[in-house]
């Protein structure tokens, strides 16, 4: 797990840790539980739901850490704006990274599923909350990775997909070298993350 | 405080321009730098008219930087948007302007001033790009043709809205064109609009650059290359465009 500090925001949303597990077995139990979670109520719903208190992010259509980071800024961004689209800043993180406006498309596409194998387990919260990475071991069965194992699990044809780039000119530019198709994927992706509030789709 | 303007206020200041102040900064502990360009409040607006016009600037420059980079036009990368606070973040270039490569000088700085050391500076500078000067034009008009391709005009093509990247601060170690400043860009098929960019770039290399004739041919050629079938009408826009020009000059 890696913890990132982002001082120009507000306390409360300053520090973001980010996990990545591979080999992930419990996929479909977790999104059981994150469901149920919601439902839940009294003191053992709001313990339950801090317990899932994280934006599980599907790694496989994620191109870059920059990616998700840049999703993730978005989306606290959109909190402290109180122009949230959807329920939590973590949900948003979803939202932010599918180039769509349609939410349940975004949580279907980034969001955990049962066939879900590699994981990014991101929180974003105040300086106060330690035992982050005990408390996301507790919720993924997984190997926890460096964040810079990402690059091996990225499913490039989904990115292409989702982010509609077939037939696009800048991949021409790329001429089937791989390498050079992975960077312009990636600018693009991040890129279309950065701008969304300004997208009219 | 609003979080971007504590953002700026962390930054370093760039330049200030009558339009925007830019600023060099990070997001967050472990982020690469950006450009932070931020289209301030006009005193002499009206707020809310001020406040729309400043969303739909910063909204027009990504939406402009996005189709580039979509038809394979090199520009930076956007890395974070603010409308409301009229902030757009883009890839840091660790370069310099074609202007100063050029021996233009400085933006900003009075060529005057600057004249006397250019003439080996810019040698120097060009060779640590791994870039001959023949080379650098030839690059700058596939972009241009790119862009124009695409349906997309610059609005204010200069030098210095073009920048040279280190070999070093690229991801495959080669140096890299890039135009930037797209606070003017449009979307026109008009060969009359491509020819109006053309026109301000050949204004802009004769008025900061000397040996400015051969300079901007070795661009055309790469421009004309590239446009193909299109090249025709633009070139005689380009010619009414320069003769419209030649005719003001002589009255004003
Ligand atoms: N992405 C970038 N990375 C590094 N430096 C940059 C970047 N974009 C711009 N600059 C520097 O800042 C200068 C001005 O940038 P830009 O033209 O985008 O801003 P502007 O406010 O429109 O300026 P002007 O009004 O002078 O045209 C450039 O000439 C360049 O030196
Ligand atoms: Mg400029």
């Amino acid at each position: 797990m890696e913890t990132f500090t982002y001082s120009h925001f507000p306390s409360a949303s300053s520090i973001v840790h980010i996990a990545f597990f591979t080999h992930v077995s419990n996929a479909k139990a977790l999104r059981a539980r994150i469901i149920n979670a919601a439902s839940l109520t009294g003191k053992q719903g709001d313990d339950e739901r801090e317990r899932v208190n994280f934006a599980f992010v599907d790694a496989r259509p994620v191109a870059s850490l920059l990616h998700l980071q840049t999703a993730i800024c978005q989306a606290i961004l959109s909190e402290t704006q109180d122009v949230l689209r959807t329920k939590t800043v973590h949900s948003e993180i979803l939202w932010a990274l599918n180039p769509s406006h349609n939410i349940t498309e975004a949580i279907r596409r980034y969001g955990v599923s049962d066939t879900t194998t590699s994981l990014l387990v991101v929180r974003v919260t105040s300086p106060d909350l330690t035992d982050v990475e005990a408390r996301m071991k507790a919720v993924v069965d997984g190997q926890l990775e460096d964040l810079s194992a990402l690059a091996s699990t990225t499913d490039w044809a989904t990115v292409k997909k989702y982010y509609k780039l077939a037939g696009e000119d800048a991949l021409k530019e790329a001429d089937g070298d791989d390498v050079r198709e992975r960077l312009v994927i990636d600018s693009i992706a991040v890129s279309t993350v950065a701008m969304k509030s300004v997208m009219n789709t | 405080m609003d979080s971007t303007i504590a953002l700026l206020a962390s930054s370093q200041p760039v330049s200030q321009g009558a339009e925007a102040a830019l600023y060099k900064g990070t997001l967050h502990s472990a982020s690469a730098p950006l450009l932070l360009k931020h289209r301030f409040a006009k005193g002499y607006r009206h707020p809310t008219l001020d406040a729309s016009l400043t969303k739909a600037r910063v909204a027009g420059e990504a939406r402009a930087l996005m189709k580039c980079l979509r038809s394979g036009v090199s520009v930076p990368g956007i890395r974070f948007v603010d409308a409301s606070a009229g902030v757009l973040g883009i890839e840091w270039i660790d370069g310099r302007s074609v202007r100063f490569l050029l021996g233009g000088g400085d933006e900003g700085v009075d060529d005057e001033e600057a004249d006397e050391t250019e003439e080996t500076e810019e040698e120097d500078a060009l060779a640590e790009y791994g870039v001959a000067r023949d080379e650098l034009m030839r690059r700058i008009g596939t972009e241009i043709a790119k862009m124009h391709l695409a349906d997309i005009v610059h609005g204010d093509l200069t030098t210095s809205n073009m920048m040279l990247r280190l070999p070093s601060a690229s991801p495959t170690n080669q140096p890299t064109l890039f135009l930037i400043d797209f606070g003017l860009a449009y979307t026109s098929a008009l060969a009359e609009d491509k020819a109006v960019d053309l026109y301000v770039l050949e204004r802009a290399f004769g008025s900061t650059h000397p040996d400015a004739e051969p300079l901007f041919a070795g661009v055309l050629a790469a421009y004309e290359e590239r446009m193909g079938k299109h090249w025709l009408p633009v070139r005689r826009k380009l010619e009414d465009v320069r003769l419209r020009g030649r005719k003001r000059s002589m009255v004003g």
